[in-house]
């Protein structure tokens, strides 16, 4: 088992920004009626979610998100050492976007800053690797970034996925402070042969852009898409997140001797309600603490997690240490677990852009 | 496990359809109740009760509750 405990290294304060329009689940024209439409909200949970409008990238929601976060942290740009970018939807093929959010963010010439193309599980690895750099000393501050406009690089006339998954960008500040810290344990998961659970076939290397690529066909009745588009295959992604994630919870649980009684929040990747509730019952977690964000935000892949954070969570992790476990999971299929304590942080209020 | 057992699983599946309707040669995606949703409590119920996994190939491949059966059966036996 692939295991890793981090010290040394604390949240200091998190942000998000969401697009100002919605789009509710109800009101969709995909759907024949309503009855429709709240079928599918009742067993998903997700009544609307957040889009961005054309023109507008993940990184546009970043810059709101780490400017909002700097500001209520009274952190200057220079500060930063470290700047990691969890996100699929890049602006360009190249060069990688967290280049180009240096200059717009203005942050130092010699800060570390990378791209890490992860989805569902992406704020976990995200905090694992970039914490990880942190713990040697010498980076004191960092931002993590998850963000994602999956209305973007999903069709939008596609009824398996159009009323799932939102926009949204989201920071996190990370220090370096021996003495305000408390260790982070991760486990980490991978299934490779899943990857057509949830892909995108064209666009890479593997098949290039065609102009056929850019054509749109209903692949079944009511389901139009190009082959550019994101494919997700409810069943074998649900066939999995029912297995993984509870599994992946009760190794962290067991390999770090987690009291289960002793966890104040179940932090999990806002798949649907009905995948995560399955999971929250499989490691006996009360509903009381897991919170969701995802009735108003939707799937925002990877980040859900942090997005229940901000939007949720505020007073709590405002106050003293929370102890939470987290779990993110999803296309790859990647998935990971983690437990943190988090308190005394700086949580900004949410940005609309 | 049995077949019997496995239809009684399967109907509990289904809110509106009559338990008379589940045979092992029910063709169960012509039902008018089945939906993607349907399927993926079909998905859920089978790992509850046999503890195996099983693909959305597995249900559009299966024309009927006994071939599905079969294909369970299958994955349950290659687990033991």
């Amino acid at each position: 088992m692939s295991q890793l405990t981090i010290n040394n290294v604390r949240i200091s304060g998190m942000s998000a920004c969401v697009p100002a329009t919605v789009e509710d689940n109800r009101t969709l024209s995909i759907y024949k009626d309503e009855n429709e439409a709240l079928k599918v909200i009742a067993s998903t949970g997700i009544e609307r979610h957040h889009k961005v409008d054309p023109g507008t990238t993940a990184s546009d929601l970043t810059v709101k998100a780490v400017e909002g976060l700097l500001k209520d942290l009274d952190w200057q740009p220079q500060d930063i050492d470290c700047f990691a970018y969890v996100c699929t939807s890049r602006d360009f093929i190249a060069p990688q976007t967290a280049c180009v959010l240096q200059d717009r963010l203005k942050l130092r010439s010699d800060c570390c800053v990378f791209d890490l193309p992860f989805g569902c599980s992406g704020w976990v690895y995200g905090m694992s690797i970039v914490s990880s750099l942190m713990s040697h000393g010498t980076f004191k501050r960092a931002i993590l970034v998850a963000a994602e406009t999956n209305t973007l690089n999903r069709s939008q006339r596609d009824t398996t996925v159009r009323p799932l998954f939102g926009d949204a960008a989201t920071a996190t500040a990370l220090e370096y402070d021996p003495e305000h810290s408390r260790p982070m344990n991760f486990m980490y998961g991978v299934d490779g042969s899943g990857y057509e659970a949830v892909w995108a076939p064209y666009g890479g290397m593997r098949h290039p852009v065609t102009h056929e690529a850019l054509e749109e066909k209903e692949v079944s009745p009511g389901v139009f898409r190009r082959g550019v588009d994101m494919i997700v295959n409810g069943m074998d992604v649900f066939g999995f997140a029912i297995k993984q994630p509870p599994r992946s919870l009760k190794e962290l649980i067991a390999t770090f001797n987690i009291d289960v009684d002793s966890v104040d929040l179940l932090l999990l990747h806002q798949a649907n309600k009905f995948i995560d509730e399955k999971i929250r019952k499989a490691v006996k977690i009360p509903a009381e603490k897991t919170p969701y964000c995802l009735e108003e935000y939707g799937n925002v892949t990877s980040a859900s997690i942090p997005l229940t954070m901000v939007s949720r969570c505020g007073e709590r992790l405002a106050g003293e240490d929370q102890h939470c476990i987290a779990c993110g999971f999803g296309v790859g299929l990647a998935w990971a677990s983690m437990e943190f304590y988090a308190g005394n942080v700086k949580i900004s209020p949410i940005i609309t852009y | 496990m049995n077949i019997q057992e496995f239809l009684e699983n399967f109907a509990e599946q289904f809110d509106d359809t009559d338990a008379e309707a589940f045979a092992p040669e029910t063709k169960f995606r012509e039902l008018d109740e089945w939906s993607s949703l349907t399927a993926l409590s079909i998905i859920a119920m089978v790992d509850d009760e046999y503890d195996v996994i099983i693909k959305g190939n597995d249900i559009l491949g299966s024309e009927t509750i006994q071939d599905l059966y079969n294909i369970v059966e299958e994955k349950v036996q290659s687990k033991n």
